[in-house]
C-alpha cells in the first residue's frame, strides 16, 4: 500500500470514529427497544450496545401500546403535521406569489413587514398566544354532537392554525418566485390565464424544489412541536406524540419501553429522511444560505 | 386580420416619460418592423399594443375598436417573446394548447388546432417533447406555433431571433417571411438588427428615444432617409458622413467646400440654407468608387482592407479625422496603407442640414437606375 | 392630431378591479394568519405586560404600570454586620460560625424591602454582602441562559465548521458520513433528551463508565444532570451534538462557494494548510459565519425543551432558563401578564443581540 492509500484509510477511520459518536445514541435507542431490560444493561459497555444481538422481541413495543395511547397520539401528530404543511404550502406560496409576481399598492410595505416578522421567535409569543387561544370560540364534536366550545384549547386545530402562515417560508417562496423570468407570466396572461391560473398552471409546476424545501422544513417543525402542545393541550384527545413521550418518560417507565416509544416517534421521520435524504440535505443548506 | 391604429400613445414609468406620443397606422396584413437603438422604447411600445403594459395616455384601436382598456387576452393579439417563454413543465403540445385550454375550448378542438399549426411549422414529431429537449431553432418554432394556434388578429414579435446563432437566424427569418406570406396576418416585429428589418418589413418604423423618426418601406428609408439618424441606422455598413461648408446658395444648388478643400456644386432644397452653414454630406459605402472615375474625387489614407471574397470592405481616413468605409468589388486591388483617390457621384449623395434634417433631393429607384447607366461606375 | 384637453382617469378601472380582487384573495389567508397568530400575540404580550392578566381569573384585569418589569428586573444589595452581644463580642452559632441577623425577619420588617428575596450572598472579612432581587429565579434563569448561549454557540458552530471541513473532500461514500452527522437533526430534541438522560445517568450511564475506565477510576462518577455545576454543561454538549448538522450543511454550502482557483493560487504561492484556512477559507465563509452565529444565538436563547425533559430547571435552579421561567409563570402558574413581561424582555434581548452581532460583523468587514 502506498502512502496515499494509507492516508485515505486514515481519513476513513477518523470519519468513522466521529460518525460513531453521532450515530451511537440513535442506534442504541433502536437496538435497546428490542431488548429486555437486563440485556440492555448487560450489553451497555460493549459494542453489543448497538448491535441487535441476543434475545430480541417486540415486547417493549407491546407494553408501550398498552400503557400509553400511542396510536392516538401518533394519528394526532400525523394529522396536525400533514394538515398544517399542506395548508402552509398553499397559503404561504400564494402570498409570496402576489409579493413577487404581481404589483399592487402597499406591496413593498407588506414584504418589509413579512421579513421583519422573521425575527420574532415562537417562544416570544407562546404566552399571549395561549391567552388568545383560550378566548377564541370554536365548533367541535363531542359525543357525536356538534357543540360550540368557548376556547380553542385542547383541540387539534389550535395546534395547526397558528402555524400555517410562516414568514420564513413566505420569504423562501418569495426568493424562488422572484427569480423566475416574468415572460412566463406575460405569455400566460396573453393566453388568457387569470393570476390564479398563472399561479396554478405556470408558477407552481416550475417551483418543485422550493415546495419540497418548505414542505420538509415545515414537516420537521410541526412534527417536533413541543412547547406549544404542552401548554395548549391538557387532555388526551388532542395530544400529539412529543408531549406523549415526555409524560411516559416522566412516569419512570422501564428503559426498554422508553426506547421503544422513542423509536416509534423517530422512525417515521427517519424513514422520510432516508428516502429523501439528498433533497433534505440540499434544501436545508439552501434555505440556510439564502435566509 | 386587422388594422391597427395608435393615437398619441404615451408611456410614463412614474415621472419618467419613455414614449412621447406616437401616432401610427398599420394596415391589415402588413408586416411592420420597429427598429431603433437599445432603450429607445421598441419593446415598451409593443407591450402596450399587447396589453402587457398600461397605456398612460392615448388610444390604441384594433379593427376600429378601442382596446386601450381591454385586457391583454381579449385583444386578439399573440406574442412571441425574446426568451420564447415556453413553459418548461409542459410538452410542446401542452404549450401550444395552453391558451385554448384557458379559453375553455374543447379538448378535441385543441388537438385539431395544435395539429394544424404543427403542420404549418413542421413540428409534428416534436409535439410530445418538453422544451428542454428541443434545439434553439425548434423552440423558436414552437413559440411561433403557440401564437398561430390562437389565430390572433395581430402577431407581435419581440426580437424573436436574437437568441439564435447567425446561420439559424437567417433560416428563421426566411421562415417567418414565408409564414407571413401564408397567413397574411398583421404582424409587428421588434428588432435592432436592421438587416432583419430590411428583409422582412412591408413598413419600417424607426424609433429614437421614444419618438418615431420615420415610417416607410425599406427602400424608401434607404433612399430617402428623413434625417441623419435614420440614414445612419438603415443600411449596412453605416453611411459615411462628411462635414461640408456652404459657400454659396442658388435656387436649387449649393456650392460646397469639402474638408480637403475640394469645391463643388450640389443640387438641394436650398430654402433655409445660407452661405457659411455647415452641412453633412452622406454617402453610402456601396456608392463609393475605389478609383477616380466618379464625379467627386477625394484623397484618403487606407487603413484596413477586409477581403470577403464577394466584396471588399475598405476602412480609410479622409482629411485626417473622418473615417470612411468603402464597399467595393471582390477583386479589388486596394492594399492597406495605400494613399489613393476615391470618388462618388452626386446623385448618390445625401445632404443634411445642421439640425440633421434631409435637404437632399428626393431619390427614386428608377431614376437612379437610369442615371447609373449614363455614368461610369465600378463593380 | 389634436391635443388632448381632457385628462383621463389614470388607473384603468375595468382592468384593475379584478386584478386587485385576485391580490386580495391570494394574499389574505397568509396575512390573516400572520396577523392573528404573530402580530396580535406580539402586541398582546407588550400590552399585557403592563397588566395583572391571568389565564383564568374571576377578577377584572387592571393596569399595573411597570410593576411586572420592576418585579423582574429589580436587583438590590445590602451589607450585614455580624450579630454581637452586649459586650460587643461576635455571637457564634453551634458550628462556631459567625452569626448574622436573620435576613427574612430583616426584609419583613422594612416595607420597602418586603418584596425582595435573597439572590446570592458571600462573606468577606466580618461583613456579609448580600444581593437581593424581587424575582431571584428570573435573574438566575437569565444568567443561566446567557451561560448556555456563551457555551453552546462557539461549541456548536465550531463543531459544525470542523465537520464541514472534514467532509468537504473528494472521497467515495462521503455523503454517507454527511447523512450520519446530520441524523441527530431529524431526531426530535425530546427523543434526544430522553436518550441522553440515560447516557448521562450517574450510576448506569455510559459517560461515567468511559470516564472512569479512561481515568482508571480517578475521575467520577459525575452526577451529570444532578450536580448544579455540571447540569448546564451537560445540556450544552447534548444540544451542540444534536443541532450541529444544520450548521454543518450551511458551512458546507459556503465552502463549496469558494472558488477552487483561490486554493490553487495559494498552492503556487507555497501556502500551507493553516495559512490557506486563515487567508482563504475563513474570509470566504464570512457571510456564512455571520448568518450561522446569529441564527444559532437566537435559537439558543429559546432553550426550553431540553430543560423541561431532562431537569425541569433543576437542580437548584441551575438549568432554569428565561423561556422555562416564562412558561412556568405564564402557564403553570397562570400569571399571563408576568409571562408576557418575560417574553417582551426575551424578545428585546434577542433583537439587541442580533443587531449587535450584525453591527460587530459589519464593522469588522469594513476593515
Ligand atoms: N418597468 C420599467 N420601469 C421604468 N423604466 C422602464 C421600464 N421598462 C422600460 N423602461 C425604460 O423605458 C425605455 C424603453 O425601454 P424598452 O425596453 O422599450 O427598450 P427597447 O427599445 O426594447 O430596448 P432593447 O433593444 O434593449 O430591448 C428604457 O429607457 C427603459 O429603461
Ligand atoms: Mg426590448
Amino acid at each position: 500500500m502506498s502512502v496515499k492509500h494509507l492516508k485515505t484509510l486514515g481519513w476513513y477511520l477518523f470519519l468513522t470514529g466521529i460518525g460513531y459518536v453521532f450515530l451511537f445514541p440513535l442506534l442504541f435507542m433502536l437496538v435497546s427497544s428490542l431488548k429486555p431490560e437486563q440485556a440492555i444493561f448487560a450489553d451497555l459497555y460493549s459494542i453489543r450496545a448497538i448491535l441487535p444481538v441476543g434475545e430480541l422481541s417486540l415486547d417493549n413495543y407491546r407494553q408501550v401500546f398498552e400503557k400509553s395511547n400511542v396510536s392516538l397520539y401518533f394519528w394526532n401528530s400525523l394529522f396536525i403535521t400533514v394538515g398544517t404543511v399542506i395548508m402552509g404550502l398553499f397559503v404561504n406560496s400564494l402570498l409570496a406569489f402576489t409579493l413577487s409576481r404581481m404589483s399592487w399598492r402597499g406591496q413593498k410595505l407588506v414584504l418589509a413587514v413579512v421579513i421583519a416578522l422573521m425575527i420574532i421567535p415562537l417562544e416570544a409569543i407562546v404566552v399571549p398566544l395561549l391567552l388568545l387561544a383560550s378566548k377564541l370560540p370554536s365548533i367541535g364534536w363531542e359525543g357525536g354532537m356538534l357543540v360550540l366550545k368557548s376556547s380553542w384549547l385542547n383541540t387539534l386545530h389550535v395546534q395547526m392554525l397558528p402555524f400555517v402562515a410562516n414568514s420564513f417560508f413566505i420569504f423562501l417562496f418569495y426568493q424562488f418566485f422572484r427569480d423566475i423570468p416574468k415572460d412566463f407570466d406575460e405569455a400566460a396572461e396573453l393566453d388568457g390565464a387569470t393570476p390564479f391560473q398563472i399561479y396554478r398552471h405556470i408558477i407552481v409546476p416550475m417551483s418543485g424544489p422550493v415546495f419540497a424545501t418548505v414542505a420538509i422544513l415545515h414537516f420537521l417543525l410541526m412534527w417536533n412541536q413541543y412547547i406549544w402542545p404542552i401548554m395548549a393541550v391538557q387532555g388526551e384527545d388532542a395530544r400529539p406524540l412529543m408531549p406523549g413521550i415526555q409524560i411516559f418518560f416522566g412516569r419512570q417507565s422501564s428503559w426498554g419501553e422508553i426506547m421503544a416509544y422513542a423509536s416509534l416517534v423517530t422512525l417515521p421521520v427517519l424513514a422520510v429522511f432516508l428516502m429523501f435524504q439528498k433533497k433534505f440535505v440540499t434544501s436545508l443548506a439552501g434555505a440556510g444560505i439564502k435566509g | 386580420m386587422a388594422d391597427l391604429k395608435l393615437t398619441q400613445v404615451i408611456k410614463r414609468f412614474g415621472d419618467l416619460e419613455t414614449i412621447h406620443g406616437i401616432d401610427l397606422d398599420i394596415k391589415d396584413g402588413e408586416f411592420v418592423v420597429f427598429v431603433g437603438p437599445s432603450g429607445c422604447g421598441k419593446s415598451t411600445l409593443l407591450r402596450m399594443i399587447a396589453g402587457l403594459e398600461e397605456i398612460t395616455d392615448g388610444d390604441i384601436h384594433i379593427d376600429n375598436e378601442c382596446v386601450t382598456r381591454v385586457p391583454a387576452s381579449k385583444r386578439g393579439v399573440a406574442m412571441v417573446f425574446q426568451s420564447y417563454a415556453l413553459y418548461p413543465h409542459m410538452t410542446v403540445r401542452e404549450n401550444m394548447g395552453f391558451g385554448l385550454k384557458m379559453a375553455k375550448v374543447s379538448k378535441h378542438e385543441i388537438t385539431r388546432r395544435v395539429d394544424e399549426a404543427a403542420q404549418i411549422l413542421q413540428l409534428g414529431p416534436l409535439l410530445d417533447r418538453k422544451p428542454k429537449a428541443l434545439s434553439g431553432g425548434q423552440r423558436q418554432r414552437v413559440a411561433i406555433g403557440r401564437t398561430i394556434v390562437r389565430n390572433p388578429k395581430v402577431f407581435l414579435f419581440d426580437e424573436p431571433l436574437s437568441n439564435l446563432d447567425a446561420e439559424l437566424r437567417v433560416k428563421m427569418r426566411v421562415e417567418i417571411a414565408k409564414l407571413h406570406g401564408e397567413l397574411r396576418n398583421t404582424m409587428i416585429y421588434v428588432t435592432h438588427d436592421q438587416t432583419e428589418a430590411m428583409t422582412l418589413a412591408d413598413k419600417i418604423v424607426v424609433l429614437r428615444s421614444g419618438n418615431v423618426e420615420q415610417v416607410g418601406s425599406p427602400l424608401e428609408l434607404y433612399l430617402n432617409p428623413a434625417n441623419d439618424f435614420v440614414a445612419g441606422f438603415i443600411g449596412s455598413p453605416q453611411m459615411n458622413f462628411i462635414n461640408c461648408e456652404v459657400l454659396a446658395v442658388t435656387a436649387d444648388m449649393l456650392r460646397l467646400r469639402f474638408p480637403c478643400g475640394l469645391e463643388t456644386d450640389m443640387p438641394a432644397m436650398t430654402a433655409n440654407v445660407k452661405a457659411g452653414d455647415n452641412l453633412k454630406l452622406g454617402i453610402r459605402p456601396e456608392h463609393v468608387l475605389e478609383d477616380a472615375s466618379g464625379e467627386l474625387v477625394i484623397c484618403v489614407d487606407v487603413d484596413v482592407v477586409e477581403h470577403l471574397g464577394g466584396s471588399t470592405f475598405v476602412y480609410a481616413d479622409y482629411a485626417g479625422d473622418i473615417s470612411m468605409t468603402l464597399q467595393v468589388g471582390g477583386l479589388s486591388d486596394i492594399n492597406g496603407k495605400d494613399k489613393r483617390e476615391i470618388s462618388f457621384n452626386r446623385h448618390y449623395c445625401h445632404l443634411f442640414n445642421e439640425a440633421g434634417k434631409s435637404i437632399g433631393l428626393r431619390k427614386d429607384a428608377l431614376e437612379l437606375k437610369a442615371a447609373e447607366k449614363m455614368l461610369p461606375m465600378a463593380g | 392630431m389634436e391635443p388632448k384637453s381632457v385628462t383621463r382617469l389614470q388607473p384603468d378601472i375595468q382592468e384593475q378591479k379584478p386584478r386587485r380582487r385576485y391580490v386580495f384573495l391570494m394574499s389574505t389567508p397568509a396575512l390573516l394568519g400572520l396577523f392573528m397568530f404573530l402580530v396580535i400575540p406580539f402586541f398582546m404580550a407588550v400590552g399585557m405586560s403592563f397588566t395583572d392578566q391571568r389565564l383564568l381569573s374571576p377578577n377584572e384585569t387592571s393596569w399595573v404600570g411597570l410593576r411586572n418589569y420592576d418585579r423582574l428586573l429589580n436587583v438590590s444589595g445590602m451589607v450585614q454586620e455580624p450579630v454581637r452581644d452586649e459586650a460587643g463580642q461576635l455571637v457564634l452559632d453551634g458550628d462556631g460560625q459567625v452569626e448574622y441577623p436573620r435576613l427574612r425577619t430583616l426584609l419583613r420588617s422594612d416595607p420597602a424591602m418586603a418584596d425582595y428575596k435573597l439572590f446570592s450572598s458571600w462573606d468577606l472579612g466580618e461583613k456579609r454582602y448580600i444581593v437581593l432581587a424581587k424575582d431571584p429565579h428570573f435573574i438566575q434563569s437569565f444568567i443561566n441562559t446567557l451561560l448556555f448561549v456563551l457555551l453552546v454557540v462557539p461549541l456548536q458552530c465550531g463543531l459544525a465548521l470542523a465537520l464541514a471541513l472534514l467532509i468537504n473532500r473528494q472521497l467515495r461514500g462521503i455523503f454517507l458520513y454527511r447523512t450520519v452527522f446530520f441524523s441527530p437533526v431529524v431526531t426530535s430534541i425530546v427523543v434526544v433528551s430522553i436518550v441522553w438522560s440515560f447516557l448521562y445517568h450517574k450510576d448506569l450511564g455510559l459517560f461515567n463508565h468511559y470516564l472512569q475506565a479512561m481515568s482508571f477510576g480517578l475521575i467520577g462518577p459525575i452526577d451529570w444532570l444532578g450536580d448544579p455545576a455540571w447540569s448546564m454543561p451537560s445540556i450544552v454538549i447534548m444540544s451542540a451534538w444534536q443541532a450541529a448538522g444544520v450548521q454543518m450543511l450551511i458551512f458546507l454550502a459556503g465552502l463549496q462557494g469558494i472558488s477552487p482557483d483561490l486554493y490553487e493560487a495559494a498552492d503556487l504561492d507555497g501556502a500551507g494548510p493553516w495559512s490557506k484556512f486563515w487567508h482563504i477559507t475563513l474570509p470566504g465563509l464570512r457571510n456564512t459565519v455571520v448568518f450561522v452565529v446569529i441564527s444559532t444565538t437566537i435559537q439558543a436563547f429559546g432553550l426550553f425543551t431540553q430543560v423541561d425533559v431532562m431537569t425541569q430547571g433543576g437542580p437548584q435552579g441551575s438549568t432554569s432558563t428565561v423561556m422555562y421561567h416564562a412558561v412556568t409563570k405564564g402557564f403553570r402558574e397562570q400569571d399571563i401578564a408576568y409571562g408576557s413581561a418575560i417574553s417582551v424582555i426575551f424578545f428585546l434581548v434577542i433583537l439587541g443581540i442580533a443587531l449587535f452581532q450584525k453591527r460587530l460583523f459589519d464593522s469588522k468587514g469594513d476593515k
